[in-house]
């Protein structure tokens, strides 16, 4: 026969739990291995999310929503806002290269010379806010179709002069007709605070992969980490 | 006597508890990814319904460390919430417990016998069955919470790849919304099953563990509300216990006919 339960017993029974269940979870990060089971999950999430992944998926960045403006947050590593200096460092050039029939050298009036398009559309952080804003520059697909790569190079890496971020992507995700190489937001030349002089800007991906203050584009056979990849979250980060 | 009954089969037990571990791990992440951005307003925009935008939930009641790892552990238990899930609900579909779930005619009349009952407004406890009418409904609503939530779950996830889902929620930032609100529900629910059952019938923790269940202090025999009649009854006093308590007759009928 089990005793007979009381009120003494009910408030035992709850100031156990609670601190059981406040030394269980208390902002930790969870048994150490419980994470090759959380690496598989990601792996299998992201071949999930691949397969869901189409060109004709496409951001309608929030009809009626406002334009974020200077609300827009800026996003760099440097300690200051990284500013191309040509006395310095030259005139700033794209370079897109790697396994490419034809590695291409481009200055912001070249970019200014490719098929230009605008886009309004939604920017997702990995923190959970959106803002919206219109974009001004060249698919990244239109910059391949110049450059050529090699089908078997099925991933790309954004580089950047901002303290060596960079970003590398499934080449899919690259080649979507709303991933662009933005030098304008909302209607003005990017700013350095935005990563001018040219940035990668895409709806299908989350803020982190997008490299602000780009230098150069490769076409690589595998991927290639990045910055905030490296540092634990998910590569793919698609949307 | 105590008269034990099997109550819960081996599934619904195995799969309350993985929903348990799950549930907990779940929120735990998701409050530190919503911690990330304790908000649901676009940038440049305010948010009309939330009384809480911009105050941050105490960490002690986060899980996963640092944004990306609660990201690693929601996205990862998020397949064992939903397939559990899928194997209780086949499973009791299955099997036939959904009777006793389903709300039916008189669900509605026998929560207001219930809610009259802990009120003190009625002596006795209902006789609803298995479970009464407000456990009913509790445990039927639940389902369909964790429905809403794992749907604005994914609109949230693949806003782009799944966006006409995302559409239907009214956009990326009311999906946020509506995940954040149902599992305020689910949690909440998931509080007051965990309140009433060390309140009102701790017995049953038995029943959702090993399976037994001791009839005989069911909060109906107890005729118990939240912290009254926690004990179990005490022994009627009946003919049966007379005779027990008093000395045994000098010679029993067996010996008679000897």
């Amino acid at each position: 026969m089990t005793q007979p339960y009381d009120r003494r017993d009910f408030l035992r029974a709850a100031g156990l739990g609670a601190a059981a269940l406040a030394l269980g979870a208390c902002n930790s990060q969870g048994p150490r291995e419980a994470e090759k089971l959380l690496r598989y999950a990601t792996k299998k999430n992201e071949q999930l999310e691949r397969a869901l992944f189409s060109h004709t998926h496409m951001n309608e960045g929030s009809p009626g929503a406002f334009v974020a403006g200077r609300r827009f947050p800026s996003y760099h590593i440097s300690k200051t806002v990284p500013v191309w200096d040509p006395a310095v460092r030259g005139a700033w050039r794209l370079e897109v290269g790697g396994m490419v029939e034809r590695p291409l050298s481009l200055s912001l009036d070249d970019l200014h010379r490719l098929p230009r398009r605008t886009q309004r559309v939604d920017h997702f952080c990995v923190e959970g806010w959106t803002a919206v804003a219109g974009f001004t520059g060249v698919r990244v697909r239109d910059l391949a179709a110049l450059a050529k790569p090699d089908p078997k190079a099925e991933f790309v890496d954004f580089e950047s002069f901002d303290d060596g971020y960079h970003e590398s992507w499934d080449v899919e995700s690259a080649m979507h007709p709303q991933t662009l190489i933005v030098y304008g937001k909302d209607g003005n030349e990017l700013s350095p605070a935005y990563g001018a002089p040219a940035r990668l800007q895409s709806p299908v991906k989350l803020g982190y992969k997008n490299t602000k203050y780009l230098t150069r584009i490769m076409f690589l056979p595998q991927q290639n980490g990045g910055y905030w990849s490296d540092a634990g979250y998910e590569w793919y980060g698609g949307t | 006597m105590p008269t034990i009954l099997h109550r819960h089969h081996w599934i619904v037990r195995l799969t309350h508890w993985v929903n348990a571990l799950a549930l907990v791990i779940m929120t735990g992440s998701g409050l530190r990814i919503y911690n990330a951005y304790p908000a649901f307003a676009r940038k440049g925009e305010t948010f009309p319904l939330n009384p809480w935008e911009g105050m941050a939930v105490p960490s002690w009641l986060t899980f996963g460390g640092w944004l990306g790892g609660a990201r690693h552990w929601h996205f990862a238990m998020m397949w064992v919430l939903v397939v559990n899930a899928f194997i209780y609900l086949g499973f009791i579909y299955l099997h036939g417990e959904w009777r006793d779930l389903v709300p039916r005619r008189g669900t509605a009349r026998d929560m207001w016998t219930m809610v009259r009952f802990y009120l003190w407004l009625d002596r006795e406890h209902p006789r609803q069955g298995k479970h009464n009418a407000l456990q009913r409904m509790a445990y039927f609503s639940m389902p369909w919470i964790a429905a809403v939530i794992v749907v604005s779950g994914i609109a949230i996830w693949k806003p782009v790849s799944l966006g006409w889902l995302t559409a239907l929620f009214g956009g990326y930032n009311w999906a946020r919304f509506v995940h954040f609100m149902a599992m305020l529900a689910l949690v909440g629910a998931a509080l007051a099953h965990v309140f009433m059952v060390f309140a009102v019938d701790p017995y049953s923790l038995r029943a959702i563990i090993t399976g037994g269940y001791d009839e005989s202090r069911s909060p109906e025999a107890r005729n118990a509300r939240p912290f009254v009649n926690l004990r179990p009854p005490r022994a009627p006093i009946t003919a049966a216990a007379t005779a027990a308590a008093s000395p045994p007759p000098p010679t029993s009928p067996a010996e008679t006919a000897e």
